[in-house]
């Protein structure tokens, strides 16, 4: 594969990482929440669309699937964004009350009970089988244009990546954001001005898992098939590492750490020839990923572009 | 509708090793304060050394099991020393943040050394018998026994030992335990020594169950997490009781929800027991 | 007239009672300051007030409606602004982010508004921007407006929560300690600033102290508690005159 193509399709997957940890950013920097449900908001994202977009399955073909609605792919992917959106907010409704560690084990296993369904639900997903002939949109209209669709797929990801961006960094910076931030460093105080705690961390949930539906939405349509493999949990902490790596609280920071990721993820793919323990090596890529999160918590623990000076004063403690 | 009591030996079986698993993560927050989420790889490490041992090199399974525990208590301290040591005085949320990235060494460490599918260990096939229309086997019972012999050891040491009493007030108030002179680094010792141990035989038992994976620690993570939530964070009594009320009640559930769905059961209790009980079985209801 | 009414409120944990029958009212722009040693139920009828704790029995009426039920935010939101015992500045927010939070109504706090900027957010934000400035210059802590709230000094970050709170614009501004730790010379400042609030801005005071001196300057009226009960009320005078009361100091100090 020539360098070009490879570095369009890392980039995609760099994309899609991307909104992963801009929504988990949210939750995580800008709110406080311990969110471990990201990869069934990824996973919603992902088969919501690719349900609603493909057909019917004939009868009698392997697949056990009697659903579909072959819908155009705009359709998919709105519908996959609010339908994360509103798993994010169902989600949340009955944990995000609880204290961070509660919080967090309530999400991971809501996450996987999500990824059960999906496994089981045979007539909507495919089951544990994989959910084929997902269409790519415009295919037919960039066939026509003079470059690959890689090219054209590559930009659709990184524009709606800074779109995102925009639009959550005016978030972050403005009132809710404000509220957001307050949240995150004392729930009290923020009651005692008079905000609706609860109702803004319902928001932040559901807003941030939102874009990570939409990070499905566009994973789905890119790789034509899926399977509930594609959803475990791992993906959620992959993003975790993202979003430290980047530094929390920062949304440059955020999408820096997701390309750092997938970087550290692929690199191997970039050189040539056979290498020793080749079989080994997307192994020792994950050991690395975990050497680097431990070793960015400790030798910089607001991340890459994260922000010290305010580390530093939110740990000071009134006298 | 008569029960089956094939469910409840299940059940049984099932809730040991829950139990079991759950009292080692239990431990472990009570000291650190943290939830180690690589917990389920000291588990699924413990099952592979054991297997090294038993199926690769061929020592007796008992041996291997020995060994396997005892390399993994000093796997939890030599982590430790490793990686948590550095991060003692950092929030919660930043050790397990931490441990996410432990986790993801262990486990892909795992697969590097033994590969990504399932392996057995080596134990004699038999005809599993047959009592009072329960069939069970070898390995069920083995597991039952060594579950009982393992958390009547625990009790003994947290209640009769210095140690042990230290721990649990370590677990009740740290600073308290420190103000009055308890060697909180010793403490910490202890603890993974024993968080270790138990996580080891954990995944030991889960492997003569099923299967040995290297993300069947993890996969097995979230019983345990409603076991140890149902019990009260940090109470080892609680978890207990919580992985045998987990493990029963998602193999009798076989009996009304269909058997795919008996992992969700425990995700049911763990959020309506949090809803009624935030703080555990036996917490006491301070909010 | 009475602008909080309290009402027989009770509280126990876990079969201790805490506050039993407490009953007083707070006219408005009035003054009240609530004392009384160590244990005596002032923190709790605080958080009673102020909906971080639920009484098992009694009531609580807030102009004229009756917030017993209601949560912190709703009391906040209905004019009813607390500060904490200790200093609970936003650490990790600058001073002027600090200060613009508490502002009440903010229509960019929707996440649509906020992202997009629109529904008046801008004009509202620089509002309360003059706002805070005129306040942060009172309070001399102006130069300190993009500096993180964690990096004040104990004193300044007391000025700052009340600074905050006024950015609330409350009717009923209820502080807890606000003298605790507070050297004199800061005492008297926001003892000065309290009076000045209640004739200019017409607020009313409710507030909690175990700095007897500092409530016997300023107040109109003074609850004395002792065991989770009003012991004595009526003016600083008659209070501080009250045997009972010294006797209950007394006997908390030894």
């Amino acid at each position: 594969m020539a360098l070009l193509d490879l570095f369009l399709v890392v980039g995609i997957i760099a994309g899609v990482y991307s909104l992963l940890a801009i929504g988990m950013n949210m939750h995580w920097g800008d709110t406080g929440l311990l969110n471990f449900a990201h990869a069934a908001f990824f996973a919603v994202g992902a088969y919501t669309s690719a349900i609603l977009t493909t057909p019917t399955p004939e009868a009698g073909l392997l697949a056990e699937r009697t659903v579909g609605f072959d819908l155009p792919v705009v359709v998919g992917i709105v519908a996959g964004t609010v339908l994360a959106a509103v798993l994010g907010f169902v989600i949340a409704t009955t944990s995000v009350r609880l204290e961070g560690d509660y919080l967090a084990m309530v999400t991971l296993s809501s996450a996987e009970l999500v990824r059960l369904v999906i496994h089981n639900e045979a007539w909507l997903t495919t089951g544990a089988q994989t959910l084929k002939n997902i269409p790519r949109p415009m295919e037919s209209t960039v066939a026509t244009l003079p470059v690959s669709y890689d090219v054209f797929y590559f930009l659709l990801v990184w524009a709606l990546v800074g779109a995102t961006y925009l639009l959550f960094e005016r978030m972050s910076n403005g009132p809710f954001g404000r509220v957001l931030h307050a949240i995150r460093e004392n729930d009290d105080v923020a009651l005692a001005l008079g905000k609706d705690v609860t109702q803004f961390k319902l928001k932040s949930f559901a807003i941030g898992a939102g874009v990570a539906g939409l990070a499905g939405t566009l994973w789905a349509h890119y790789v034509y098939a899926i399977s509930p493999v594609m959803f475990l949990p791992s993906i959620t902490f992959l993003i975790w590492a993202a979003v430290i790596i980047g530094g929390a609280g920062s949304y440059a920071g955020a999408i820096v750490g997701a390309v750092v990721i997938v970087f550290l993820r692929q690199v191997t793919r970039f050189i040539p020839g056979s290498v020793p323990f080749s079989d080994q090596m997307s192994y020792l890529r994950l050991m690395l990923v975990g050497v680097v999160l431990v070793a960015v918590l400790y030798y910089r623990p607001e991340g890459l572009l994260g922000n010290a000076e305010r580390l530093q004063a939110g740990t000071s403690e009134g006298e | 509708m008569v029960l089956d009591p094939q469910f409840i030996w299940n059940g049984i079986v099932v809730g040991s090793i829950i139990s079991v698993s759950a009292l080692g993560l239990t431990l472990i927050f009570g000291i650190l304060n943290f939830i180690n989420i690589a917990y389920g790889d000291y588990m699924a490490t413990g099952a592979y050394l054991a297997f090294a041992l038993n199926a690769q090199i061929g020592l007796p399974l008992g041996v291997a099991i020995v060994a396997g525990v005892a390399g993994m208590a000093a796997g939890a301290v030599l982590i430790d020393k490793l990686v948590f040591e550095h991060f003692r005085t950092s929030s919660p949320v930043t050790l397990l943040i931490v441990s996410i990235g432990v986790a993801f060494f262990i486990r892909n460490l795992i697969r590097a050394i033994w590969g990504p599918t399932g392996n057995f260990y080596d134990v004699p096939i038999e005809a599993n018998p047959n009592l009072f229309g329960v069939r069970y086997s070898v390995e069920q019972l083995s597991i039952i026994v060594a579950s009982l012999l393992l958390l009547t050891a625990v009790y003994v040491l947290l209640r009769r030992t210095r140690i042990g009493i230290a721990m649990r007030a370590a677990s009740d108030d740290r600073t308290l335990t420190r103000i009055r002179g308890v060697d909180t680094e010793r403490l910490v010792l202890y603890v993974w020594i024993a968080g270790g141990a138990i996580a080891g035989l954990g995944g030991i038992m889960l492997g003569l169950d099923a299967q040995i994976r290297p993300n069947m620690g993890f996969t097995a993570l979230i019983p345990i997490f409603a076991a140890t939530i149902l019990g009260g964070i940090g109470d080892p009594k609680g978890a207990v009781a919580g992985g045998f009320a987990i493990g029963i009640l998602q193999e009798v559930s076989v009996v009304v929800v269909p058997s795919e769905y008996k992992f969700a059961v425990a995700l049911a209790a763990l959020i309506v027991g949090l809803l009624l009980r935030p703080d555990g079985l036996f917490g006491e209801a301070t909010r | 007239m009475t602008l909080l009414s309290v009402d027989g409120i009770r509280k126990t944990f876990g079969g201790i009672v805490a506050v039993e029958d407490v009953s007083f009212d707070v006219d408005r722009n009035e003054i009240v300051g609530v004392i009384g040693p160590n244990g005596a139920g002032k923190s709790t009828t605080f958080r009673l007030l102020t909906g971080f704790h639920t009484p098992d029995a009694g009531t609580v009426e807030f102009d004229g409606e009756d917030v017993t039920d209601h949560s912190p935010d709703a009391r906040a939101r209905s004019g009813m602004i607390r500060t904490f015992q200790i200093a609970q500045e936003l650490t990790g927010m600058p001073v002027m982010q600090n200060m613009l939070l508490a502002a009440q109504g903010h229509p960019g706090e929707r996440a649509v508004t906020s992202a997009l900027g629109i529904g008046g957010t801008s004009a509202f934000e620089a509002d309360q921007r003059d706002r805070a400035e005129e306040l942060l210059k009172l309070l001399e802590l102006w130069e300190l407006r993009d500096e993180y709230a964690g990096n004040l000094s104990g004193g300044q970050r007391k000025l700052l929560e009340l600074g905050r709170s006024l950015m609330a614009d409350p009717d009923l501004l209820l502080l807890d300690e606000p003298m605790a730790g507070v050297n004199p010379d800061l005492t008297d400042r926001l003892l000065e600033r309290i009076l000045e609030l209640r004739d200019q801005r017409d607020m009313t005071f409710l507030f909690v102290e175990h700095d007897i001196d500092a409530v016997m300057r300023v107040a109109d009226t003074v609850v004395g508690m002792h065991n989770g009960a009003v012991l004595s009320m009526g003016s600083p005078e008659e209070v501080q005159s009250d045997d009972r009361m010294l006797e209950a100091y007394l006997g908390g100090e030894v």
